[in-house]
């Protein structure tokens, strides 16, 4: 067991390298080639660009944004910015093929936010970067590391109280929130995360990783912890596991890995896009923790996955459900490494009505995402920020050793998550049993936020593509995401109301425009269009649309159009009940019709 | 390689990799028209650069619109 106790920020860990000549990043191309580079190595490199920063002027505490694909360039960018007291800010390198424009508003929108002085990318990447870069002028401008000053570095000291990363919990150009994290938050939640995989005399965990470097699962759940224990590490591209998923587990399998995480939709791509043939020689029986987080868990999937390669030797105990987000700088509880995944089911009707959590054999399933990590507490609160009762759904706030600083430069946008040393999550969820031996189980989100493999995404880019679509009522769309029961992963719905004056034509085309115009917009399928008369989608008093109010509404088949109030209406519902003329009373359009 | 290899080995790529079923024509939009998020387009570009062992330019990549920008690209990369 390597036990180093001391180090504060992620420059401490650099520091500590020893060389061992048997750890370090190992990058596979797609044709399964692997090139392995030391952790001195990666120090090295990092101190390089160090230097090269600091002769082009890069100062302590300067933001320095980050556009590569995975590769050692990478390494040796974010942590010669380290080192040099600046704070990396990793971006998204271009998707492949199209929607190069929304990439570049995107991405300039990103630069202006982190107030970045300079970029840092890849040659390929850079060449089509120019009009982001220019829209967002960078002090420094954009550069390769080839173009940075060839100088000896002076590392700066830092504190652990220093930025280590901006990280963007959501790409958006509407409303982005840089999660800024410092180098204590991410020191401790690194040490956290190896208490979970302890070296032995006898065995040294390794970690296969395809998650993107600029995710906190990638970076943060597999780059920090493999060089805090100077372990090995094995990365492929994102996009190389994306089109031949069975190359993440074949390379699991060949470098005896003992850990490696993915979010909930790597493992359906698995099942689905993985042939038999593909699998020839594989054992899967080294993988002890198959961490899965990141975005809802679907039992359907967790089960799937045993049934497909338990007979490659994956063992069920190594599926381990867990929770976290970019806020906490990643994980807030995990479910028992290695005990098998429980799913309980609760009464359908409770849960939606009452917000109780009663077991019942035939209600919904959910998996449960466990317990705190060591030193995370988790508290279920109301509206207002008062304790739930046990055994209700109450809205997940957390408190612990690696919770961000604040979103980035947005100090209201922070008092709004941030309280007392707790984070209001966003996401509801109750324990269970309600005891002290409770496990987290979570029932879906307060929050505004789609999430689609892995992904989080504003729903007002996904609304906005409606705009001025023929026959819409320009500004009146909701989009939400959900996961259905039974379902493998959270399904889009875009709620759309239509004008007045719309013809029959453009109302039999609007949902095919309204999946068009998203897919171009964003890049997202739409997986149902609900087309509704005007005033039908819940809104506050002050005319905003309510997102949580409409999904609950439609998932209760309840999305229905305010009803005119005529004489009639109104004698039948003063004929119902006393309380359901009370509450007719109390429904203008546009308020949500309640019963 | 002629353009129609080119097309008929694109299409399979497409029946194969994205279950696309449907005639598979020049003009046809990738994102419009075989109605390819950015998962697909992702697995579109790799499995095309397996198959006619090229690397494609992400430089170019973003002008990509139709299936018939792709063959040309594919040529051009296979020097043909």
């Amino acid at each position: 067991m390597s036990e180093q106790p001391g180090a504060q920020t992620l420059n401490d860990y650099l520091e500590r390298i020893t060389g061992r000549p048997d750890a370090g990043l190992r990058f596979l191309d797609r044709g399964e080639k692997a090139h392995q580079v030391g952790w001195a190595e990666v120090r090295d490199r990092a101190r390089a660009v160090c230097g090269g920063l600091q002769e082009l002027g890069v100062q302590p505490g300067d933001r320095v944004a980050l556009v590569f694909p995975t590769g050692l360039d990478f390494f040796a960018a974010f942590f010669g910015t380290l080192l040099a007291g600046a704070v990396p800010a990793p971006l998204y390198p271009p998707v492949r093929l199209g929607r190069l424009d929304e990439y570049l508003r995107r991405t300039a929108r990103m630069l202006e936010v982190t107030k970045a002085v300079l970029v840092l990318a890849d040659i390929r990447v850079k060449r089509i970067l120019g009009e982001s870069v220019a829209l967002a002028r960078p002090r420094l401008g954009c550069r390769t590391l080839d173009e940075l000053p060839r100088e000896d570095g002076r590392p700066v000291a830092v504190a652990p109280s220093d930025l280590a990363l901006i990280q963007f919990s959501s790409g958006t150009t509407v409303d982005p929130k840089p999660v800024a994290l410092s180098h204590r938050a991410i020191v401790a939640q690194t040490e956290i995360l190896n208490g979970f995989w302890q070296d032995t005399e006898t065995l040294r965990h390794s970690c296969v990783s395809w998650l993107p470097l600029y995710h906190d699962m990638g970076l943060i759940g597999c780059v920090f912890p493999a060089l805090s224990r100077e372990a090995e590490l094995t990365l492929l591209g994102p996009e190389l596991f994306v089109a031949r998923p069975a190359l993440w587990l074949r390379a699991i399998s060949r470098y005896r890995a003992t850990i490696s995480p993915a979010p909930n939709f790597a493992y359906g791509l698995c099942v689905h896009r993985i042939a038999d043939a593909e699998m020839e020689g594989v054992d899967l029986s080294c993988w002890q923790t198959a961490l899965n987080g990141a975005e809802p868990v679907a039992p359907s999937v967790l089960r799937a996955f045993v049934d497909r390669f338990a007979r490659w030797g994956f063992r069920p105990e190594a599926l381990t459900p867990v929770y976290g987000l970019s806020e906490a700088a990643l994980a807030v509880t995990f479910s028992d490494i290695g005990a098998r995944f429980r799913c309980r089911r609760f009464d359908r009707d409770a849960l939606s009505r009452s917000g109780a959590a009663r077991e019942v054999a035939d209600g919904r399933e959910i998996v449960s995402v466990g317990r705190p990590v060591p030193g995370f507490r988790v508290s279920l609160r109301d509206e207002d920020g008062r304790e739930m009762p046990s055994g209700r759904i109450g809205r997940v706030w957390i408190q612990g050793p690696s919770l961000m600083d604040g979103y980035l430069d947005d100090p209201a946008t922070t008092a709004r998550a941030l309280r007392d040393g707790w984070l209001d999550t966003g996401d509801l969820g109750f324990f269970h049993p309600p005891d002290e031996t409770g496990e987290l189980f979570l029932a879906g989100r307060a929050k505004d936020v789609v999430i689609l493999r892995g992904r989080n995404h504003a729903p007002d880019e996904i609304e906005r593509a409606a705009d001025g679509l023929p026959g819409f009522r320009t500004g009146c769309a909701i989009a939400a995401s959900w996961l259905p029961e039974g379902a493998e992963g959270e399904l889009l719905a875009l709620f759309v109301e239509v004008s007045r004056t719309a013809s029959d034509a453009e109302l039999a085309a609007l949902p095919e425009r309204c999946r068009e115009a998203v897919l171009t917009a964003t890049g997202l399928a739409v997986d149902r269009v609900e087309v509704l008369a005007p005033g039908t989608l819940p809104r506050t008093s002050s005319g905003k649309l309510r997102r949580q109010e409409a999904l609950r509404l439609y998932l209760a088949g309840a999305l229905t159009p305010p009803q005119p109030v005529t004489p009639l209406r109104m004698a039948k519902a003063m004929a119902r009940s006393g309380i359901a003329y009370a509450r007719f009373r109390w429904s203008r359009p546009g308020e949500t019709p309640s019963g | 390689m002629s353009d129609e290899a080119i097309l008929s080995g694109i299409a399979e790529v497409a029946r194969r990799h994205l279950d696309w079923q449907g005639p598979f024509t020049p003009e046809m939009r990738l994102v419009e028209d075989l109605r390819l998020d950015s998962v697909r387009l992702l697995t579109l570009a790799i499995e095309v650069e397996n198959r006619f062992r090229v690397l494609l330019d992400e430089a170019d990549e973003g002008r990509i619109e139709t299936i018939g920008d792709l063959v040309g690209i594919v040529r051009r990369k296979l020097g043909v």
